[in-house]
């Protein structure tokens, strides 16, 4: 194995190792701030894709799939909000106890709709929106002008996603909400808007995720089965709640993974991730950048 | 007998008038399992269920079978896996009392339930699985008219002789098929050319990057890409193949006409071009007298030329009800003894069913052809058949540098 391949493979797994984390970025988002894991975050990235396709055959054309990008996120956030607002919402108002279960039925009964929704409104079969950009190379490694744009602009939506978090007041407040809801509503802060904002924000970064991969992955109804796996998989490796986390997991993940499918065989492609995680689980159950929840 | 004798005596035989030939009008249900949602091929089960309706459709038009029972068909989702296809045909044989099940895509659906079919003693018919132990079990219940993998590697294997690719790389999914594909074509390289090179890349189903893999193709440098995808993976691998500077520099064979329906051309685009193709149908072939009113029906009906798969399950559909004909019953094992024991008109020759050796057993095989795209859009209709020679049509081209 020279050299070149290695970086090719390297380079490949780095590529959708980024993509991937803006996956788990949203879930990992909701958990920071709403405190539940969202089972439906797969369908949010179908939704997405499905969303970004409809907006390019129809209006935009595949140059300006910029355009059609904030729209499809846009759109999937204000999906969000009405879910958070008359779905998820009562888990906090409504005096239930046992608001984990409620969380979890509340999202795989989302899951189960969209993907049946998905069947009947586009058919069981695939489509493609056509390509952003003509195949391109980086470094070492020939790649599709599509992965390329989705590379980009994953960076670009990470590092907004930073800058809000960082810098403006909304972002202070989420992430106050994060780290103490009961904390935060003595500085008059109302927390669940707090969540209707965190929950549209969380599932608009899975919507990006099905969008930027539409032309590479497809759309169809179970396109975001798999992606949702690889979410779950990267907070664990990066840890729950950790944003870096997100993003060195997702890294870590891709590139352990392609790796893995060459030298060692493509058929257990999804298995090398779970190796890492359950090797992390046993000498840091925290993961990468997790912290140990303190309790008084 | 008094009188209310007499009444209850003319009220039974009225009742008995009146449901006597609602019994005998009973519709004789078909099953048709077949994938209609991921990770199956849902396109492939669609058109297997438009075909299967048709065929339907013209026997009950000439007055259905056994005397007048319409053919009601009852159509089930297996999505492409063990799990659904189980499930649907326990339905369709316990709770439908179906007394034949068609529509079978995916070998490894077609494996599991093939097994029920014994249990439940029900026929049922892959109509496009072709893995070799479909029929190699030798199962009294597993019908195929459909072409069988050890045929389909051995006859890719004479094309990439003939064309005189020495380096043939396979990428195949984790699925019965894609596995049998694998150990077919080393078999048919060992056999048929011990001179050619054969790499072989199984990867999981659910895995949708296959980058690593392709670029690991690529470094070995294949004169030819021989894809196995079924279902979506085929496209990812066509499309994925082109990004990595792959395809169409190196030529593809598709080893399944995936590329015979129209969501070809709306999913690929010009990455489509140049592809090779095995297909069992094509729309010069001279077809009977049966399959030529069925295309003309599908193209009134649909304003497209059929796919292969459509084709097949009506002529499915319609051999049950020539063997439930010539059974006089809808009792299974009398099915299976007429199915076995008559000829009946297929879609482009006589289908009979005999206990051959090996996987050829109560087994009906379609021709095979390669054929080719050599322009972006191109409808199917103009492919022209580049293999086998006496067949031909035209001749297989390289695609020009990108």
């Amino acid at each position: 194995m020279d050299a070149f391949l290695f970086s090719q493979y390297l380079l490949s797994g780095l590529v959708i190792g980024v993509i991937y984390s803006l996956m788990a970025l949203g879930i990992t988002f909701i958990y920071s701030v709403m405190k539940m894991i969202n089972w439906g975050m797969g369908e949010f990235y179908m939704i997405g894709s499905y969303a970004q396709y409809a907006l390019i055959v129809s209006f935009f054309g595949p140059k300006q799939w910029y355009l059609a990008l904030p729209l499809a996120m846009a759109g999937v956030f204000v999906l969000g909000v009405v879910i958070q607002r008359f779905l998820l919402r009562p888990m906090f108002v409504g005096g239930i106890e046992r608001r984990d279960e409620y969380a979890t039925i509340v999202t795989i009964a989302l899951m189960i709709l969209f993907r049946n929704l998905a069947i009947v409104l586009g058919g069981p079969n695939q489509y493609a929106p056509p390509d952003y950009a003509r195949p391109t190379t980086i470094g070492t490694l020939p790649i599709s002008g599509n992965r390329f744009v989705a590379l980009i602009a994953t960076l670009v939506l990470l590092g907004l996603f930073y800058l809000v978090i960082k810098k403006t007041w909304v972002g202070r407040a989420l992430r106050g909400a994060a780290q103490n809801r009961v904390g935060i509503q003595t500085a008059g802060i109302d927390v669940l808007r707090l969540d209707m904002l965190a929950f549209g924000i969380g599932v608009a970064l899975a919507a990006a995720a099905g969008a930027l991969l539409a032309p590479d992955f497809l759309v169809y109804p179970e396109n975001g089965a798999i992606s949702t796996f690889k979410g779950f998989e990267i907070i664990v490796i990066g840890g729950l709640g950790s944003v870096l986390g997100s993003i060195v997991g997702g890294v870590l993940l891709g590139v352990i993974e392609a790796l893995g499918s060459v030298f060692i065989s493509a058929a257990y492609k999804d298995l090398y991730g779970f190796v890492l995680l359950i090797a992390l689980l046993v000498f840091r159950p925290t993961g990468l950048f997790g912290e140990r929840e303190r309790s008084v | 007998m008094n009188g209310r004798g007499r009444i209850a005596l003319l009220t039974t035989l009225l009742i008995a008038g009146l449901t006597a030939p609602a019994l005998a009008q009973k519709p004789v249900k078909i099953g048709v399992l077949t994938p209609l949602s991921p990770p199956g091929d849902a396109a492939a089960g669609q058109f297997i269920a438009r075909g299967a309706k048709m065929g339907a459709e013209d026997v009950n038009a000439r007055g259905g079978v056994l005397g007048g029972r319409k053919i009601e068909l009852v159509v089930e989702d297996d999505a492409g896996t063990p799990e659904k296809g189980g499930a649907g045909f326990r339905k369709l044989a316990s709770q439908d009392q179906a007394v034949a099940v068609v529509g079978q895509f995916h070998s490894s659906v077609m494996t599991a339930v093939q097994a029920l079919a014994e249990q439940f003693k029900v026929p049922v018919f892959s109509t496009q699985a072709s893995a070799r132990q479909i029929t190699e079990r030798h199962l009294e219940y597993t019908f195929r008219t459909h072409v069988i993998d050890p045929d389909r590697c051995q006859m890719w294997t004479r094309w990439v002789k003939e064309r005189g690719f020495k380096r043939a790389a396979l990428i195949t999914e984790n699925t019965d098929y894609g596995v049998g594909l694998v150990e077919e074509t080393k078999k048919a390289f060992a056999s048929l050319y011990p001179g050619g090179e054969l790499k072989t890349i199984i990867f999981d189903r659910q895995v949708v990057d296959l980058t690593p893999q392709l670029l690991e193709i690529k470094n070995w440098k294949p004169d030819i890409l021989l894809n196995g995808g079924i279902g979506t993976p085929t496209y990812l691998i066509i499309k994925q193949a082109y990004d990595v500077g792959l395809h169409p520099s190196v030529p593809m064979l598709i080893s399944y006409d995936a590329p015979s329906r129209p969501e070809y051309w709306k999913t690929l685009g010009e990455k489509g071009t140049w592809a090779s193709f095995i297909v069992y149908y094509h729309p010069t072939m001279r077809l009977t007298a049966r399959g030529e009113a069925f295309r003309k029906k599908y193209m009134a009906e649909f304003k497209e030329d059929p796919v292969y798969g459509a084709l097949n399950a009506y002529a499915q559909v319609l051999l049950l009800a020539d063997a439930l004909n010539a059974a006089k019953s809808d009792n299974s094992e009398q099915l299976v003894k007429a199915l076995l024991a008559n000829k009946f008109e297929g879609w482009n020759g006589t289908i009979s069913f005999t206990r051959g050796e090996g996987p050829y057993w109560q087994q009906w095989t379609p021709p095979m052809l390669v054929t080719q795209y050599t322009k972006p859009e191109m409808p199917f209709a103009e492919v022209k058949i580049v293999y086998p020679s006496e067949l031909k049509t035209g001749d297989w081209m390289a695609a020009p540098k990108r």
